[in-house]
């Protein structure tokens, strides 16, 4: 994807964003926070059977790159499993919206990402506590 | 060290004749010229500073203060003519006034460990205020927390001032130290510093004084103001990072127990008593960052040929234009006072538009501005908004790069709004 194609995908997430609004019976509510600019993204998780992700969506506020990264977080685990969740890496999201945007403001743009993966693990410990 | 700013003191400062001496001025960002307006985090160097440095290394590197070489020996009288100038250049009586340290944060620790560990016990106090950079506000907490004191604040009027007003009930008898900041990073405020230092005084407590955004912008006279510490950073005005100081009272200095132990603060020990070395040494453990204090001396020899009342003066024009062409910016609210007198910079808000999304949009343009909650954290909540975009200007910053600064914003907004 070359520069120009990225920024509208970060656009387009930003201003249609997938997955929006809370989820009224989420399994996991986790709220992720980049205290020193002031972006919030809370995912919301529902868990199906045998660790398959039911439902899942965002909510939160700051910049583009924050709230893009988590509609792109939110739409790339619909339908998938915590196992997917928990296994995917920062660069799944740092190669869709580019080296050079993502070089800044990595923190923003893996908020989505991290703050999922926490509440991934939690749903996950509780659903196979064993190996929790 | 000769000055070889061809500008006499005070007279107005002639922006292009400095610009020349940037040679980090010349770069391009993004296939444009680099338009530097992040001055409140750290300055540019001429090229004054980084020869005197340069030429150390090359040629007169040694360590500094033992040496019976000539090396060593030539290394000391740098080192030291520099501590001499920083001296002059913020009226204190003397050198031995003048601790080097690594930075303003580095100064105001030093006292809270030093001076407050050794001076205050429970159910002291120290009076702080709603605006102050982080530096001047952590410390004391950890301070407060081993030793037992509590921490006041002078809260912060919404045009970005402090209630001082309130001072006579914040300043209790057991209030043993104001710490306030003599300009904010943030919300541009110029604080009555001398007055409230009569204040603290009056009340039985000291006077610190955070410098980093005064002493690199306005002439400053520690013994005019009648303070009783100062904390400024070497890197903010003109100097390289990696040094600062720490002014303070010599008695106060002289009563104090040493920051950090180690070799050169030790002068001699004897049966029933131990002398730390003398001032300023007994606060400068191990070898000191000799190649950055002669750099920030040189720094200060390049303001001073300038002269602070011009450097001074620019910077209010440049504020003044700015403000006034931000004015013209719909949506955009400035954080704190629009009336003058004000420090030179401007934090300000863009209608819903994320700081982080301002500051990468202006940075594609080439122009370097912060995003964030520039360290004052506390004064952010008060105004109830996480983060804010900062221009900070500088000796070498024109209305030329305010008008750039302006039409990036326009494109911002035109971007975000359609």
């Amino acid at each position: 994807m070359d520069r120009q194609a990225q920024i509208d995908l970060i656009l387009d997430h930003y201003e249609n964003p997938r997955h929006r609004g809370p989820l009224a019976d989420a399994s996991a509510v986790e709220t992720g926070t980049n205290p020193g600019c002031g972006d919030v993204v809370t995912i919301y998780l529902k868990a199906g059977r045998e660790g398959s992700i039911a439902d899942i969506s965002f909510d939160g506020n700051g910049c583009t790159i924050s709230q893009a990264g988590a509609s792109i977080v939110a739409e790339m685990f619909a339908g998938k499993t915590l196992g997917d969740v928990e296994a995917t890496g920062p660069d799944a999201i740092l190669g869709l919206i580019g080296p050079d945007i993502a070089a800044a403001r990595q923190k923003c743009a893996l908020l989505g990402l991290n703050t999922a993966q926490v509440a991934a693990r939690r749903l996950y410990t509780v659903h196979f506590p064993m190996l929790g | 060290m000769l000055l070889d700013v061809a500008v006499s003191p005070d007279r107005a400062i002639d922006v292009e004749q400095i610009r020349a001496d940037f040679p980090i001025l010349e770069r391009r960002v993004h296939e444009h010229p680099l338009v530097y307006l992040d001055n409140a985090a750290s300055s540019q160097k001429p090229r004054q500073v980084l020869d005197a440095m340069d030429r150390y290394y090359r040629t007169t590197n040694a360590n500094v203060h033992r040496g019976v070489h000539t090396l060593s020996e030539d290394a000391t009288a740098l080192y030291e003519a520099a501590r001499a100038r920083v001296s002059e250049f913020v009226g204190a009586c003397c050198p031995k006034e003048i601790i080097w340290t690594r930075n303003a944060t580095e100064a105001i620790n030093l006292v809270a460990y030093s001076w407050g560990r050794a001076n205050l016990g429970r159910g002291d106090r120290i009076l702080l205020t709603e605006m102050e950079h982080h530096a001047n506000l952590v410390p004391w907490q950890i301070l407060a927390a081993e030793k037992e004191v509590e921490l006041d604040f002078v809260p912060v009027a919404d045009d970005g001032t402090l209630k001082l007003d309130r001072l006579p009930k914040l300043l209790t008898p057991r209030t043993r130290l104001f710490a306030f900041t003599a300009a904010s990073n943030v919300v541009g405020t110029l604080n009555p510093v001398r007055e409230m230092a009569a204040a603290a005084h009056k009340a039985g407590a000291l006077a610190l004084v955070d410098g980093a955004q005064s002493v690199p912008h306005m002439p400053v006279n520690v013994q005019e103001l009648d303070i009783d510490f100062m904390a400024f950073s070497g890197h903010k005005m003109l100097g390289p990072t990696g040094i600062g100081v720490l002014w303070g009272r010599r008695e106060l200095l002289n009563a104090m127990p040493p920051f950090m132990g180690g070799g050169d603060m030790i002068r001699e020990v004897h049966l029933r008593e131990s002398r730390w070395n003398e001032l300023p040494w007994k606060f400068e453990a191990g070898t000191p960052a000799i190649a950055e204090a002669i750099g920030l001396g040189a720094a200060v020899s390049y303001l001073a040929g300038i002269g602070m009342e011009a450097v001074q003066a620019h910077g209010r024009q440049v504020v003044d234009y700015a403000m006034a062409r931000l004015s013209e910016v719909k949506g955009l609210r400035i954080l704190g006072a629009t009336t003058n007198p004000r420090g030179a910079l401007v934090a300000f808000t863009l209608g819903e538009i994320h700081p982080h999304d301002i500051a990468g949009a202006l940075d594609s343009l080439g122009i370097a501005v912060r995003a964030g909650h520039h360290c004052a954290q506390p004064l952010h909540q008060r105004f109830g908004i996480p983060a804010s975009t900062r221009a900070s200007f500088y000796i070498y910053n024109n209305e030329a790069e305010v008008d750039l600064l302006v039409a990036g914003l326009q494109k911002v907004i035109e971007f975000f709004s359609s």
